[in-house]
């Protein structure tokens, strides 16, 4: 299904240490490798605090990591400077989380979405009106929103603009930070929809941090899971539901609310909080609170291994091929 | 008689009709879920039913009686008294309504000797303890010291669900409890608030705008719109024969594992 010359964008041993009170290191990424596709959706998910969006903002060049490369088109991207910088940061955009909190409140909507497109001398002042509404009608929205401000608008068409905006400079790709998780269910639906259309229409390589399974699987081509800073299985999107292996990804599964599950049932979830970072067990992190914990979960740290096509596990209950 | 009773009630802002012609009844141990988008008036009923609509907003016209009587005219004084006793609320994030300045365990022992005139400082902080420890928080005390801020989101709602339960009310009501949550998190929370029915025999209100979460607690699941019911049943009803256009649209924006994909 992924085939490598549309690889896009790598992640390449990626980690993060960020010093911590008392000498102690707090490992946010460990050893992150990972690989964007054309035209493709990635999806994150894992629980808060296990360093999702530590890792998307460094595609976004926001943050750069301690150690390993990220290559956009072979070109490592964390060695940029100056200019050159400035004009890579065309080719990746963001959405955020809460529009309300990451715009300007006292700035139109027009002048929210024109402005990188004046930052990089793409239009002129005059031609703002115009583009405005052409990227207003891109998202579904009436081109006569764009004399508004952000506070006038529903949290829905507040995304929407955020995507317009992200989408101006017509990027490669675009990263999304849980961008629909402050939404009602029933608009977050049509932001997805939204989000597809507008992948299909113009080929952009999108990466979705989420905590939601039952909502990625619903629209993501590829899915890492991660859990205190490590990726533990990334597989297919659609075969979140046949597939999964990791105790942690059936554990985030059992825990979704969905509408066909059996009622009489009790929720599974697992009980325990998530450990802190800066004590992680040394061994496999989610070990104490997997149920399958064994003896070598708790000394040895297992690596991620393809157990099927596109099928990446790191776990020592599925010891790949080559463990057999 | 039912326990509690919301007869034709009409609530506005500023003479502004947001919420009108709501009904509802709920028996003892009953959970119900207002399911609807933001701005559907979910909130503001239950705001109205603990008597605390914000901005000016007054119940216009019909009746709210909880155990046979009408709680719309009541006194503060009266109020004061059925808050937190026989009444309490559970708010969306549990934090923001906590002091951030001080620490959880000075304002939760505030709030048990406001109740309770007589006991002792070091009582009441025992009872806290007590309660952290039975909402399953590992060590109360440590919960105690900590400020609300160095809570992760699940400790403070658990926290909230404590201090709400104190006194072991009659009637719970849960805005959004878990919408600020994640999934894992969220399962662990609805499963608490059920755990609180089979043990204490609490009714519980929930607004929720996630018809899975809805229809997994509740008994009775109401569907509002514009101020408005506009569907209404139980589980079953609601997820298999209801006939609404907008239940509908509602269900099928839940996220299911191996149903609809986009792409």
């Amino acid at each position: 299904m992924f085939d490598e010359k549309d690889l896009i964008l790598e992640a390449k041993h990626v980690t993060r240490r960020f010093p911590a009170a008392k000498g102690k290191v707090l490992v946010a990424n460990n050893d992150i490798n990972l690989k964007f596709y054309k035209g493709k959706t990635l999806g994150l998910v894992g629980e808060s605090g296990c360093g999702k969006s530590t890792f998307m903002r460094f595609l976004v060049s926001l943050d750069k990591p301690s150690e390993g490369e990220i290559l956009y088109k072979g070109q490592d991207i964390t060695k940029l400077k100056g200019e050159k910088l400035r004009q890579h940061r065309q080719n990746i955009q963001m959405v955020f989380q809460d529009p309300a909190q990451s715009f300007n409140p006292k700035m139109k909507i027009r002048d929210v979405i024109c402005e990188p497109l004046l930052n990089f001398k793409r239009i002129t002042p005059a031609q703002k009106k115009e583009t405005a509404t052409k990227l207003l009608e891109m998202v579904e929205l009436p081109g006569e929103m764009q004399d508004r401000f952000m506070h006038n608008m529903s949290g829905g068409q507040r995304q929407r603009v955020a995507i317009a905006r992200a989408l101006a400079l017509e990027p490669e790709m675009i990263v999304m930070d849980e961008a629909t998780s402050a939404l009602d269910v029933s608009v977050q639906k049509t932001i997805i929809e939204l989000i597809t259309k507008l992948q299909r229409e113009k080929n952009i390589t999108i990466g979705f941090i989420c905590h939601d399974i039952g909502l990625i699987q619903s629209f993501a081509h590829q899915v890492a899971v991660m859990y205190l800073g490590n990726i533990v299985e990334v597989l297919p999107g659609e075969a979140i539901g046949t597939e999964a292996k990791h105790p942690y990804t059936k554990a985030l599964l059992a825990s979704v609310f969905d509408i066909k599950m059996d009622f009489t049932k009790k929720i599974e979830s697992i009980e325990s909080e998530i450990p802190s970072p800066l004590d992680a067990p040394p061994g496999c992190p989610f070990c104490d609170r997997c149920d399958q914990c064994m003896e070598i979960c708790k000394k040895e740290r297992p690596l991620l291994k393809e157990i099927a096509p596109d099928h990446e596990v790191a776990c020592h209950l599925f010891s790949g091929k080559d463990g057999e | 008689m039912a326990m509690l009773e919301v007869k034709n009630i009409t609530i506005s802002y500023q003479n502004r009709p947001t919420v009108m012609d709501f009904s509802m009844s709920l028996e003892k141990g009953q959970i119900c879920s207002l399911v609807g988008e933001s701005g559907s008036g979910k909130t503001t009923v239950i705001r109205a039913i603990f008597g605390l609509l914000a901005g000016g907003g007054k119940v216009t016209e019909g009746e709210i009686l909880f155990e046979g009587e009408s709680l719309l005219a009541y006194n503060k004084e009266q109020w004061r008294r059925l808050r937190g006793s026989d009444i309490s609320m559970i708010f969306q994030d549990s934090g923001a309504m906590m002091n951030p300045t001080r620490r959880v365990g000075g304002a939760y022992t505030e709030y048990i000797r406001t109740h309770e005139k007589n006991i002792s400082k070091k009582d009441a902080a025992k009872k806290g303890i007590e309660m952290l420890e039975r909402m399953r928080l590992p060590s109360g005390d440590n919960v105690m010291r900590s400020y609300p801020f160095q809570l992760s989101g699940g400790m403070r709602q658990r926290v909230g669900i404590a201090m709400g339960m104190t006194y072991q009310p009659k009637l719970l009501l849960a805005d959004e409890p878990t919408s600020a949550l994640d999934v894992t998190t969220q399962a662990q929370i609805v499963r608490q608030m059920m755990e609180l029915r089979e043990n204490y025999g609490t009714s519980i209100i929930v607004v929720t705008h996630n018809l899975g979460v809805a229809a997994y607690m509740s008994d009775h699941i109401i569907v509002m719109r514009n101020g408005k019911i506009e569907d209404q049943g139980d589980r079953d009803y609601m997820l298999y024969h209801s006939e609404n256009e907008y239940t509908h649209k509602l269900l099928e924006a839940v996220p299911s594992i191996g149903g609809k994909r986009y792409v």
